[in-house]
């Protein structure tokens, strides 16, 4: 490695003292979730938990992990995402590839029309509607199906598409490769960083939703994760709670804390895997080869 | 490369495969409407009447997110052992009503309404235009009259009068009010350590709340005293208005008598004065400078903190605060009613809102076979008869409620493992119902604060006056929900107070007010008022 | 060219690149599916749609709904308000992700790169409820920022009531939230880009940061191209509960944009035709906005969506 300048050293120590910063401030909400999540409920209904627990307690964790519906919505998330995912990536790169090409006629008017659906957004009832014609109210199939294609994820892939040297191509059409050959053994194992990231979108998005499946399902026991856990966002009532309150250490507060972290930890724990295709240089030696 | 594909694709068939069918033997038990009937009931006591056959119906009344209740459920079996009814609902997100309207909504257009349920927001009115609810005018008394009976004549005629089909029919259900709830809530305690008799007048309210602030009455050496405050949008501080008598209920302004006319309260002279005035006392710092800035958790929290001197709530509710401020401050408080204090130029004038008839509570599918409307019938019929309510609000043993030394105790809310419940007490309860309610809870040690609440709840009865509005009808505002949302009202009312605007905008408000839809909404109101009353 | 010669050359098309269509025939449906044929539901923007009469049995009130919105006393107000914060979301909003990438880039050690990449897009997963309610925790009496004002001897301010601080803490929250997570397709395009052209820069003597400005940011620019198009196409749309959550009635005169104000009047009075008329309005001038770019971009860069 070439070494730096020192007036370079210096930029480079700046650059990460100020990433260090605005990272630190950016887990700050996450941190202060944390903090209410193991704080007890007394000190949180008196407003004194900021960024450390009070009271530390592990009874709201304990709580939301031995709810069994609880698991069985995380189960049902992590079948619908994984499904999802790799349905969504498989079908968006067989849409995407095709954009392409020039060669292909009714490109100009299908990106027209992706772009149209992400700008006009079909009204509730109708959406509603149609879902429902199609056989997916109360089917357990509309966590991911709705999901399929996104025209933003879509736009995406095929930006990155263009971006894959021709002659790596032409020199396999020279080889006599068709176009499935070409997406599925060239273009897509050079497209990893591309998979992970729209992996990544699709994922988060089929594991975050909460629109659909208010509507749609209407199952507890299929209930994904983001609805069951709005289940402990009580709207604040205004009905004093009757009952001995004093014997539980948490309240509805402490409990959305802790599911919204219990949420978030899978991603977490995906990310750093997927952030290995974030490398530089995955293309090298692509060209020679 | 290829290879590894394929194999992904026909793994994502396998397992599409496998979910279609799992799904399709799990995709029966969805929450059914018109269920066929079933004789669950042990109660039968070998009849096959029809009569004691148990219908099951759904029924959708605001979960604020307690467990659904399905066919043979605990919960299901409970109340059709106690109501002959079978009684199922699924979970609906409420999220402030507008998720469930539109789940709602959604049922309607897909033409699967619930046989019971919660109207929101209004469109009680709509469905009974469109013939989609139920003419219950004659059906309660022959079906229902149990409900057609707790519920006063005058109560019914109301109803009637606001007949959204203009036919005097009644199509829902409402809550009645048979006292009153809210109060303003202050600190004895505090007066007693200061010395201080229970203000009366406003000066001497005003002293009051200066002697907080100054003289440290919570004994911690710091000045971090609020005298009092409210919460967003200028509610929950009823007690600064009333003493101007203005109609306000929970913090929304409401409709009386101004000037001999049914007016707006927001834009009476009234209100100017009483802005004046809370104006002057957040300009004095005697009033939460955050005030707008507070929810009901963020508010509660600074009054269970052992800070805030007086506030505007619930008088039965003063338990819940007694407790916090015992565990968190170590304090044993005195939460007491604060008289409606005399302003000047409105002495006698003052009084706590209060209004007899409710909001719609229940309607009933007209899209349902004659079996099923007579259950749905019944089902009305036996929530209202009070010597059931106590069984109901003990809910089911193991999940409500537990039985200790032969009494029944409730156990605490836990929404994980409750199931969802109906609470006719609430929609028609009375006080002594409550007294009992809330006396049912109290052990030996913790017993002062539930009589506290109780002695609170009793004695804000005498300041309490029924409006010129109550029973106003919702749809005065159709095609203006600015003025419903009192959307202005609340611009203007917060700027005033924190003083962005000076007292002056007041009749700019006002102008804006009626020019904006304002002025078709008031002439709506007093024909009403006129036919009504 | 006439009719039956583009018909015919279509058809030669498809014969001759059967495949291109038979990979689009999933995409084409689904998006037939699940967004055309709901979107035919738009028509009730000029109905007065009703849930018991359908969409075939609502009455026809043309623009009635278009009507009353540009009548409505708070239109200019509503209107003014989304394309100011509109424009600082596609200006300030728009480029803070792309400078953290770069940024981001320019770490060395894997480790504190992922971590630091991690926690940056953490909050992306929170929602607007708990940001805003931090945000009003912060700049609350007892707060951090009025706690540093005091340590400078300032008298304590509460910014969530003033108009002039609106539109910052919505572009400052809008990063806090999202700019980490709008690094990751910029990050996915630089790893994608030839380690040698780097390493034949470094050879010709480039600093790191003439490497940033002449490779990097060049062969980053049809990303940063097509991202720009799609932001402007949902121009109208400044997230909903972003602005909802930060929102108080002492910040409406900034604040109050169109999406608030269809909540209030629309969708809580479940007003549907109303408010599909709204959003209907503001898809139609994303999407001049779009084509209008999209026009810019191919002429000034070659490259656009179509």
């Amino acid at each position: 490695m070439v070494s730096l300048s020192f007036g370079e050293k210096v930029m480079h120590s700046i650059i990460i003292i100020f990433l260090i910063i605005v990272g630190a401030i950016a887990i700050a909400p996450l941190i202060s979730v944390l903090a209410v999540s193991f704080s007890s409920r007394l000190p949180v209904e008196l407003n004194e938990v900021t960024l450390w627990p009070k009271a530390f307690t592990l009874d709201s964790w304990s709580y939301i992990l031995s709810r069994s519906d609880l698991w069985r919505s995380f189960a049902v998330t992590v079948c619908a995402t994984l499904i999802g995912t790799a349905l969504s990536l498989l079908i968006t790169a067989l849409t995407a590839y095709p954009l392409t090409k020039p060669e292909f006629k009714i490109r100009s008017i299908l990106m027209i029309a992706i772009v149209i659906t992400m700008v006009f957004k079909a009204p509730l009832i109708p959406y509603f509607l149609t879902v429902k014609a199609v056989g997916l109210y109360n089917n357990p199939m509309v966590l991911f199906v709705p999901h399929i294609l996104t025209a933003f994820n879509l736009i995406i892939m095929r930006t990155f598409f263009l971006q894959v040297p021709v002659e790596l191509e032409e020199a396999a059409v020279v080889e006599g490769a068709g176009y499935f050959r070409r997406l599925f053994s060239l273009v897509l194992p050079l497209s990893k960083a591309l998979l992970a990231t729209l992996g990544l979108f699709y994922g988060v998005a089929i594991w975050n939703q909460f629109q659909h499946p208010l509507l749609f399902v209407t199952d507890p026991d299929w209930f994904p994760l983001q609805l069951k856990i709005r289940q402990f966002i009580t709207n604040d009532n205004e009905l004093p709670i009757i009952g001995s309150i004093a014997e539980l250490n948490y309240n509805s507060r402490t409990l959305r804390s802790v599911a919204i972290a219990f949420s978030i930890f899978p991603i977490i724990m995906v990310y750093p895997y997927l952030q290995k295709y974030f490398v530089k240089g995955a293309l090298l030696g692509s060209v020679k080869g | 490369m290829f290879r590894r594909k394929t194999l992904l694709v026909m793994m994502c068939l396998v397992i599409v495969v496998g979910l279609i069918a799992a799904c399709s033997s799990n995709s029966s038990n969805s929450s059914s409407k018109n269920a066929t009937s079933s004789n669950g009931s042990s109660n039968t006591s070998g009849q096959t009447d029809a009569a004691d056959k148990i219908v099951d119906i759904e029924v959708w009344n605001g979960n604020t997110g307690f467990k659904a209740v399905e066919k043979g459920s605990p919960m299901y079996n409970f109340l059709a052992e106690l109501l002959g009814v079978g009684f199922i609902s699924p979970y609906v997100e409420w999220n402030g009503g507008t998720d469930y309207l539109n789940a709602l909504n959604a049922r309607i257009a897909a033409g699967e309404m619930p046989n019971v349920f919660l109207p929101y927001n209004g469109n009680e009115a709509e469905l009974a235009r469109n013939g989609a609810i139920a003419d219950l005018t004659d059906l309660l008394p022959l079906y229902a009259p149990k409900l057609w009976e707790l519920i006063p004549e005058e109560v019914w005629n109301i109803v009637k009068a606001n007949d959204p089909t203009g036919q005097g029919r009644i199509y829902w259900v409402p809550g009645i009010k048979s006292y009153e709830k809210t109060t303003g809530l202050i600190r004895k305690d505090w007066l007693d350590a200061l010395g201080l008799e229970m203000p009366t007048t406003q000066e001497e309210y005003v002293n009051v709340l200066r002697a907080f602030k100054e003289q440290d009455p919570n004994g911690n050496g710091v000045a971090d005293e609020i005298p009092t405050g409210g919460r967003e949008n200028a509610r929950w501080m009823d007690h600064l208005f009333n003493q101007y008598g203005i109609a306000m209920v929970e913090g929304f302004p409401d409709w009386d008598i101004y000037d001999g006319e049914l007016t707006f309260s927001a834009v009476s002279s009234n209100m100017k004065d009483a802005l004046a005035f809370i104006a002057q006392l957040y300009k004095e710092g005697l009033m939460d400078q955050e005030t707008f800035l507070n929810d009901k958790a963020t508010w509660d929290g600074k009054i269970d903190s052992n800070l805030v001197g007086n506030y505007f709530h619930w008088g039965q509710g003063a338990y819940e605060h007694l407790e916090k401020l015992e565990l968190g401050s170590g304090v044993k408080a005195e939460i007491t009613v604060l008289p409606v204090i005399e302003a000047p130029g409105y002495e006698g004038k003052g009084f706590i809102t209060t209004k007899q008839l409710g909001n719609p509570e229940w309607v009933v599918s007209a899209q349902q076979d004659e079996e099923h409307l007579i259950a749905s019938l019944k089902f009305l019929n036996e929530i209202a008869d009070e010597s059931k309510w106590y069984d109901i609000y003990m809910g089911v043993e193991g999940m409500h409620h537990e039985v200790v030394d032969g009494k029944k105790v409730k156990l605490p809310e836990d929404k994980s493992t409750q199931q969802n419940s109906v609470s006719p007490f609430y929609q028609w309860g009375s006080m002594e119902f409550q007294e009992q309610m809330l006396l049912d809870s109290a052990s030996e040690e913790n017993k002062w604060r539930y009589d506290q609440s109780v002695q609170n709840m009793k004695e804000l009865q005498q300041y309490v006056k029924v409006i010129a509005g109550d029973g106003l009808p919702s749809s005065i505002y159709d095609g203006y929900p600015d003025i419903k949302n009192n959307t202005l009202w609340y611009e203007y009312a917060t700027k005033i107070i924190i003083g962005t605007y000076s007292i002056d905008k007041f009749d700019e408000f006002v102008e804006k007010w009626y020019k904006s839809g304002g002025n078709v909404v008031t002439e709506r109101a007093r024909e009403w008022y006129a036919k009504v009353k | 060219m006439n009719k039956e010669t583009s018909s015919k050359g279509l058809l030669s098309n498809v014969r001759r690149y059967w495949p291109l269509y038979i990979m689009s025939i999933p995409g084409i449906v689904f998006f037939i599916i699940f967004k055309f044929i709901p979107m035919g539901g738009t028509v009730i923007a000029f109905q007065e749609y009703s849930v018991f009469k359908g969409i075939l049995h609502s009455e026809w009130v043309g623009f009635k709904n278009f009507e009353i919105l540009f009548r409505s006393p708070d239109f200019y107000r509503i209107f003014t308000n989304t394309l100011i914060l509109g424009f600082l979301k596609i200006t300030i909003m728009f480029a803070v992700p792309i400078i953290l990438a770069l940024l981001l880039n320019e770490i060395r050690r894997a480790v504190l790169k992922k971590t630091i990449q991690t926690a940056l897009y953490i909050p992306h997963f929170l929602s607007w409820v708990i940001i805003a309610g931090i945000t009003f925790e912060i700049f609350s009496l007892s707060g951090i920022f009025n706690t540093i004002r005091e340590w400078f001897g300032l008298d304590p301010v509460l910014l969530m009531q003033q108009e002039s601080a609106f539109r910052w803490i919505y572009v400052f929250t809008g990063i806090w939230r999202d700019a980490g997570w709008g690094t990751i397709v910029y990050l996915a395009a630089i790893s994608s880009i030839d380690a040698q052209i780097y390493e034949a820069a470094v050879i010709d003597g480039a600093s790191r940061f003439k490497q940033m400005v002449y490779i990097t940011l060049p062969l980053l620019l049809p990303t940063i191209l097509v991202l720009f198009l799609l932001e402007v196409g949902n121009f109208m749309e400044l997230g909903f509960d972003h602005v909802y959550t930060l929102l108080t009635p002492m910040t409406y005169s900034v604040g109050d944009i169109i999406d608030t104000y269809v909540y209030r009047t629309g969708i809580q009075e479940a007003r549907y035709s109303y408010a599909t008329a709204i959003g209907l309005f503001q898809a139609i001038i994303g999407f001049i906005l779009v084509m209008i770019f999209n026009k810019l971009s191919n002429k000034v860069s070659g490259e656009g969506l179509w």
